[in-house]
C-alpha cells in the first residue's frame, strides 16, 4: 500500500485520473481529473453548467460510476467497495433537498441510522441532537411533516439528515440553490458556523462564484471541456487567476472582492507607511476584513483606521495607506 | 394542515351516501310490499333468494378484487424496474386493449373455452379489472419525484429499500384510486356473471327480464346500485385511512 496516493493522513478524498464517458456522447463528461482534498477542508467545485462539477461530486459517492481512474476516501480505495455501504458513510445534500414527504422531520433525519440498524430510541435521540445542532427546536419540529416547513428550514433538515451517521465526508450539490437570496446568505453563514464546530470534509458544488468565494477553503474552478482550470484558495484565485477563463469567470470587481478576504492585520504587516496621528480614525480589529474596515471608515466619515494590536499596541493607517497595502499584498503562489 | 380529501369522505358529508342507500332499501321494500305479487314474483323475491344472490355477488367482488390486487400491484412494480421499462409499455398497451373489449364478450368467450361457474366469472372479472390497478400502480410509482429517489440512493438505500421506503408509500394514493375503480367495475360486471351460472344479483335481474316481471327487475337493479354505492363509500373511507400522512 506504499504506492497508495490517498493514504496520507492529511488526505481525505483523493481522485486519481478519474474520467466519465457516456456512450452516447462524443466528449468526456469528466476527463482525467486528479484532485486531493484534505481532512476537514471545505472545497467548492464551481464552473459553468456542463463543466462536469456535479458529475465529479456524484462520482465520489458513486451515484455516477467513473469510467476510468480511482477514488480514495480516508485512505481506502472505494472504486470497488459496496456502494450502499459506501454511501451510508458519506453525507449527501441535494438542491431539491429530497425530504421524504410522508415521514416526519425526525424520521427523515434518522433515515441513515435506520439503514445502519440503530435502535429506535437511539435514532430518536440522535435526530433531536441534530435538529438542535442546525437550530431547529426538536420539540417543535420533530413531529412535523416536511411540507409544514419553509424552504430554508427544510434545507437545514437536509443538512441534519446528511450528518446523522456522523460521516467524515459531506457532499453537497447546490444546497442553497432553491432558497431565496436572503435566506441563502443566512444559510451560508450558518453552514460556515456549523462547519467550524463539526470540521467535516465538505465538497460543495455551485455555479455561483460568490458563494464559492464566501464558503470555500479552496475552490476548484472547472472550465469548458471539464478542465480543472484552477484549484486554490479564494484569495489566490482573486489575486492570481491562472488564466483568462478564470479571470472571466470570477468576473468584474475581483480586486474589490479581494478586500473581503484580506484581513487588516495581514495587510498592515506588510505596510511600510505610517500616517500622521492627527487623523480622525475608527478603531478596528486586526481580524476584520479590509472591506469591513473601509466600510466603517466611510460610514463614520473618518480618514483612517486605528488597528488595535495584541498587547495593547495600536497602529494608525489612513485609507490610502490601507488600500495601497492591500493592493500590494499579493499572496505568494502556493 | 392542508390535506387532499377523497371526494365524499369528508366527515361532514360522509353520511350522505349511507343515507341514500338506506332510502333506496326502504323504498324498494315498501314498493314490493305494496304491489300484488304473483307466484313467480314471490318465488324470485323470496328473502333467501335475495340474500343468497347478494352474498354471491359480494363473494365475486371480494375474491376478484383481492386477486386483481395480488396480480396487478406486483406486476405494476415489476414493470417499473429499470430493467423492464420496455416491457412496461407493451403490457400497458395490451391491458388498454383488453379494457376496450366489452365485458360480456370476455365473459362469454371465457365460458365457451373454460366452461361456467364461480371461478370462471372470477377470471373474467380479474382480467377486466386488472388494468386500472396495473396502470395506477405504474403511474403512481413513476410520478414519484426523481430527486427523492436520488436522495435515497445517495444516502445508501438499496433498490429494495428505495421501493419500500420511498416509491410504494408515495404511490399509495394513486394505487388506491385504481383499486377503487377496480372494485366499482367488479360490482357492475359481476351482474353479468349470472350468464355463466355464477349467481349474484345479476340472476335476479335476468330472471326479471326473462319472466317479464317489473318488480323483480327493479329489486335486482336497485340492490346492485345500493351495493355499488356502499362499496364505493367504504373504499373512499379506506382510501382516506390508508393514505400516508404528510402528503
Amino acid at each position: 500500500m506504499s504506492e497508495n496516493p490517498g493514504s496520507s493522513p492529511d488526505t481525505m478524498i483523493y481522485l486519481e485520473g478519474v474520467s466519465k464517458r457516456y456512450p452516447d456522447q462524443g466528449k468526456d463528461a469528466v476527463a482525467g481529473l486528479s484532485m486531493e482534498i484534505k481532512r476537514g477542508e471545505f472545497v467548492v467545485l464551481v464552473g459553468p453548467s456542463g463543466c462536469g462539477k456535479t458529475t465529479t461530486l456524484r462520482m465520489i459517492n458513486r451515484l455516477v460510476e467513473p469510467t476510468e481512474g480511482r477514488i480514495w476516501i480516508d485512505g481506502k480505495d472505494v472504486t470497488h467497495v459496496d456502494v450502499d455501504q459506501l454511501r451510508r458513510g458519506i453525507g449527501y445534500v441535494i438542491q431539491q433537498i429530497g425530504l421524504l414527504p410522508h415521514l416526519t422531520i425526525a424520521e427523515n433525519v434518522a433515515l441513515v441510522p435506520k439503514l445502519l440498524g440503530v435502535a429506535k430510541n437511539k435514532r430518536r435521540e440522535r435526530a433531536e441532537e441534530l435538529l438542535d445542532l442546525v437550530g431547529l427546536e426538536p420539540a417543535t419540529y420533530g413531529n412535523r411533516y416536511p411540507r409544514q416547513l419553509s424552504g430554508g428550514q427544510q434545507q437545514r433538515v437536509g443538512v441534519a439528515r446528511a450528518l446523522a451517521a456522523d460521516p467524515p465526508v459531506m457532499l453537497t450539490d447546490e444546497p442553497f440553490g432553491a432558497v431565496d437570496p436572503i435566506a441563502r446568505e443566512k444559510l451560508q453563514l450558518e453552514f460556515l458556523r456549523l462547519q467550524e464546530r463539526i470540521r467535516k470534509t465538505i465538497v460543495l458544488v455551485t455555479h455561483d462564484i460568490d458563494e464559492a468565494l464566501r464558503l470555500g477553503d479552496r475552490i476548484a474552478i472547472f472550465g469548458p471541456g471539464s478542465r480543472l482550470a484552477q484549484f486554490d484558495t479564494p484569495l489566490q484565485i482573486l489575486s492570481n487567476p491562472a488564466d483568462d477563463f478564470v479571470r472571466d469567470f470570477v468576473g468584474a470587481g475581483a480586486s474589490v472582492r479581494r478586500l473581503t478576504l484580506l484581513k487588516v492585520g495581514d495587510v498592515i504587516g506588510t505596510s511600510t507607511m505610517e500616517a500622521s496621528s492627527v487623523l480622525t480614525t475608527v478603531e478596528v480589529d486586526p481580524g476584520e476584513s479590509v472591506h469591513r474596515a473601509l466600510e466603517k471608515v466611510l460610514a463614520a466619515g473618518a480618514e483612517g483606521v486605528n488597528v488595535q494590536l495584541a498587547g495593547g499596541a495600536s497602529r494608525i493607517i489612513d485609507i490610502q495607506g490601507l488600500l495601497t497595502a492591500a493592493a500590494q499584498r499579493t499572496p505568494v503562489p502556493s | 394542515m392542508e390535506r387532499v380529501t377523497v371526494p365524499g369522505t369528508r366527515r361532514s358529508t360522509a353520511w350522505v351516501v349511507p343515507a341514500i342507500v338506506l332510502l333506496l332499501v326502504v323504498g324498494i321494500t315498501v314498493y314490493v310490499g305494496s304491489v300484488p305479487l304473483d307466484s313467480s314474483e314471490t318465488r324470485s323475491l323470496a328473502p333467501e333468494v335475495i340474500f343468497t344472490s347478494l352474498w354471491q355477488h359480494v363473494q365475486l367482488v371480494v375474491v376478484s378484487t383481492v386477486l386483481t390486487i395480488a396480480i396487478g400491484v406486483p406486476l405494476g412494480v415489476l414493470l417499473t424496474r429499470s430493467r423492464t421499462k420496455g416491457a412496461g409499455a407493451v403490457v400497458l398497451a395490451a391491458a388498454n386493449a383488453g379494457q376496450a373489449i366489452p365485458s360480456i364478450g370476455v365473459l362469454v368467450l371465457l365460458a365457451m373455452i373454460f366452461g361456467v361457474g364461480f371461478w370462471m366469472a372470477v377470471i373474467a372479472l380479474v382480467a377486466y379489472a386488472l388494468l386500472p390497478v396495473l396502470r395506477n400502480t405504474m403511474v403512481g410509482i413513476r410520478q414519484v419525484d426523481r430527486a427523492l429517489i436520488d436522495a435515497g440512493r445517495g444516502m445508501g438505500m438499496s433498490a429494495r429499500e428505495v421501493l419500500f421506503t420511498i416509491e410504494l408509500p408515495l404511490a399509495v394514493p394513486v394505487m388506491l384510486a385504481g383499486i377503487r375503480v377496480a372494485l366499482i367495475l367488479n360490482v357492475g360486471v359481476a351482474t353479468l356473471a349470472a350468464f355463466t351460472n355464477a349467481g349474484g344479483l345479476g340472476s335476479i335481474i335476468s330472471s326479471g327480464i326473462a319472466l317479464n316481471r317489473m318488480p323483480v327487475l327493479i329489486v335486482g337493479s336497485v340492490l346492485t346500485i345500493c351495493l355499488a354505492l356502499t362499496v364505493d363509500w367504504l373504499a373512499g373511507i379506506a382510501e382516506r385511512r390508508l393514505r400516508p400522512r404528510g402528503i
